[in-house]
């Protein structure tokens, strides 16, 4: 049984198929790519995922369960995370307090704790500033951790969305574009993070137009068009795959 | 303040301390036969201050929806209405109009915070899981239907009379006038440090930063696991009570309520407060507000040393207020002693 499965799934915009019957599957402990040219569906089918925008139809299924439409919060708590293909920061936020906010079970975000300034609550606070602080560390953010996050440049912003997301400890974690924007040097480092991640046993998807990245950090690639699944496979197969290169380089390759 | 390590927490303790200090002296005043006299130029200080204190309570409840969680709120003044009305039928006895049921004056009170927390309730119920704008709208027209209520139906809210015979609580154990107002200060002050301690302890702790990742960015906040409608609905239920509570105060000081005391003019006096002071920094709300009101009371003096009329020199007042708002808002958008990167806003 996969971890992760869509079956049927359809997300239409007026009168727009952004998502055409999308039926994939990713099992515990993959590493898997999403690509498609712009348009093919992508965001939408990360954003029906996790619960961003309910789907019209299908199911979307997580450790078995249907959570097909369940709210971005309880997939959450069910152990599904994601970024944003534009990095969303909590801007008025410092890097610290953003990484902070995303610790789990914490009673004193409760009313009645944080008024009393319950031991719980205290003690909750200290793990969660550990774990946040080696965190900040890994992504060598330190040096900004009480900077506000709108001070910081786009790729850091990328390790800071990161960092937040693995607060939350995920099973799955779902990758819009984490390299949109970002230096060769910090794409290697994000790419090592990934892979380190996934070595640990964390299930991971992404979005990804770099190609190159791509195919070079993933197990298997899933190549959407026009909201429907195209090709899927080892990467080196798929970017050789002739419907892969006609529906990437399409007609303006001539 | 700033925004960085807003945790542990240890502010709050001062307001506490200092709450519990002006509640002890009131209470001194009520129970032993000590008097003080006041100079008759200061009465006019005394009074606004009372007046303060209680609009106090209000800005702190707007900020914590407003600074602290985004949350538009344009018809505060509903809520410190219907605190105020609420207080005033259970307990008023005599009223020469309306409803007055005579209970006890802390029901009265309860039973007002209470009302002013559901009708927060309905509000946010309907109008939260909307776009920004829509509450807004939402709140200011339910100012405005209350307000034609209380007017409208006499047998009721008394219409434009009011409720009367609201008891006094302090006055009915202190005879003299003067110590009546200084007890009545520390009493009503003491209430406002203790819900200043109360919102400080709320913000400083995780709850608080929910709330501030709220207003920077909800969707983010959802996707990290928290549950934004519910945090959104207790802001404003909060914000609601603790006007409730400035109206029950300001029920039982006055001794009556009627409708041209609560206009759209007490929002627009804690708005104007609130930003002049700086957003989502209970303190700065606070000074706002003195600012705000100690002008006007400034306004009061200088009225006698201008060659102008009274209701000329009013629309003059108004100009003045205003373009100190411009003058904020073009210079400093986060307020005196707002945090332009926590708020977001270019300096």
């Amino acid at each position: 049984m996969s971890l992760l499965s869509t079956e049927g799934l359809v997300k239409e915009f007026g009168g727009l198929r952004a998502i055409d019957e999308l039926s994939v599957s990713i099992e515990e402990g993959e590493l898997v790519g999403v690509m498609g040219p712009n348009g093919a569906g992508k965001s939408t089918f990360f954003n029906c995922v996790s619960g961003v925008i309910p789907p019209d139809q299908g199911t979307v299924t997580l450790n078995e369960n249907d959570v097909t439409g369940n709210s971005p919060e309880s997939l959450a708590h069910r152990g599904l995370v994601r970024t944003f293909q534009n990095t969303r920061e909590l801007e008025t936020m410092t890097v610290r307090d953003n990484v902070r906010l995303a610790g789990p079970d914490q009673p004193g975000e409760r009313t009645l704790p944080a008024l009393l300034r319950s031991s719980s609550m205290r003690e909750r606070e200290e793990t969660v500033q550990q774990r946040a602080d080696e965190l900040i560390e890994t992504f060598e953010l330190d040096h900004l951790a009480n900077e506000y996050s709108s001070n910081l440049s786009g790729g850091q912003r990328k390790l800071l969305e990161l960092a937040r997301t693995l607060m939350l400890d995920p099973d799955v974690l779902l990758l819009d574009e984490p390299f949109a924007g970002v230096n060769p040097t910090l794409t290697r480092e994000i790419a090592d993070h990934v892979r380190d991640l996934n070595a640990d046993g964390m299930t991971v998807v992404t979005i990804e137009h770099e190609l190159e990245t791509l195919a070079e950090l993933v197990d298997r690639l899933i190549v959407l068009q026009q909201g429907q699944l195209l090709v899927e496979g080892n990467p080196e197969t798929v970017l050789k795959d002739e419907r892969v290169i006609e529906a990437y380089l399409g007609g303006d390759a001539e | 303040m700033s925004a960085l390590d807003r945790f542990p927490p240890g502010h709050g303790d001062r307001a506490l301390i200092a709450g519990i200090v002006c509640l002890f002296i009131g209470a001194l005043f009520t129970m032993t036969p000590l008097r003080v006299q006041l100079p008759s130029a200061f009465y006019v200080f005394v009074e606004v201050g009372i007046l303060f204190v209680i609009y106090g309570v209000l800005v702190l409840g707007l900020d914590l929806q407003y600074g602290h969680t985004g949350l538009v709120n344009f018809g505060h003044v509903v809520f410190f209405a219907v605190g105020a009305y609420a207080t005033a039928m259970l307990s008023a006895q005599d009223t020469f109009t309306g409803i007055g049921l005579g209970y006890p004056w802390p029901l009265g009170l309860a039973v007002g915070v209470i009302a002013a927390a559901i009708l927060g309730a309905a509000v946010s119920l309907t109008s939260i899981r909307l776009r920004g704008d829509f509450l807004a709208i939402v709140t200011l027209a339910t100012a405005e239907i209350f307000h034609s209520l209380f007017v409208n139906f006499e047998d009721i809210f008394g219409g434009n009379v009011g409720i009367l015979g609201v008891p006094r609580p302090i006055a009915a154990v202190i005879s003299d006038s003067d110590t009546q107002l200084v007890a009545t200060l520390l009493v009503l002050g003491g209430i406002t440090f203790l819900t200043l301690a109360v919102v400080i302890r709320l913000t400083d702790a995780p709850y608080g930063r929910v709330l501030r990742a709220i207003r920077a960015d909800e969707l983010v906040t959802r996707s990290v696991g928290k549950s934004t409608i519910t945090y959104k609905m207790q802001a404003f239920v909060y914000g609601a009570a603790l006007a409730g509570l400035a109206g029950g105060m300001f029920a039982l000081y006055n001794g009556a309520v009627a409708p041209g005391f609560f206009t759209i003019q007490v929002t627009v006096t804690v708005w104007i407060g609130m930003l002049l002071g700086g957003a989502a920094n209970h303190r700065a709300v606070l000074a706002g507000l003195a600012i705000i009101m100690g002008l006007r009371l400034i306004s009061r003096f200088a009225l006698n040393v201008t060659p102008v009329a009274g209701d000329v020199f009013a629309s003059i007042r108004l100009i003045v207020v205003g373009l100190i708002l411009v003058a904020v808002i073009r210079y400093r958008p986060a307020g005196i002693w707002g945090d332009p990167q926590e708020l977001g806003v270019d300096q």
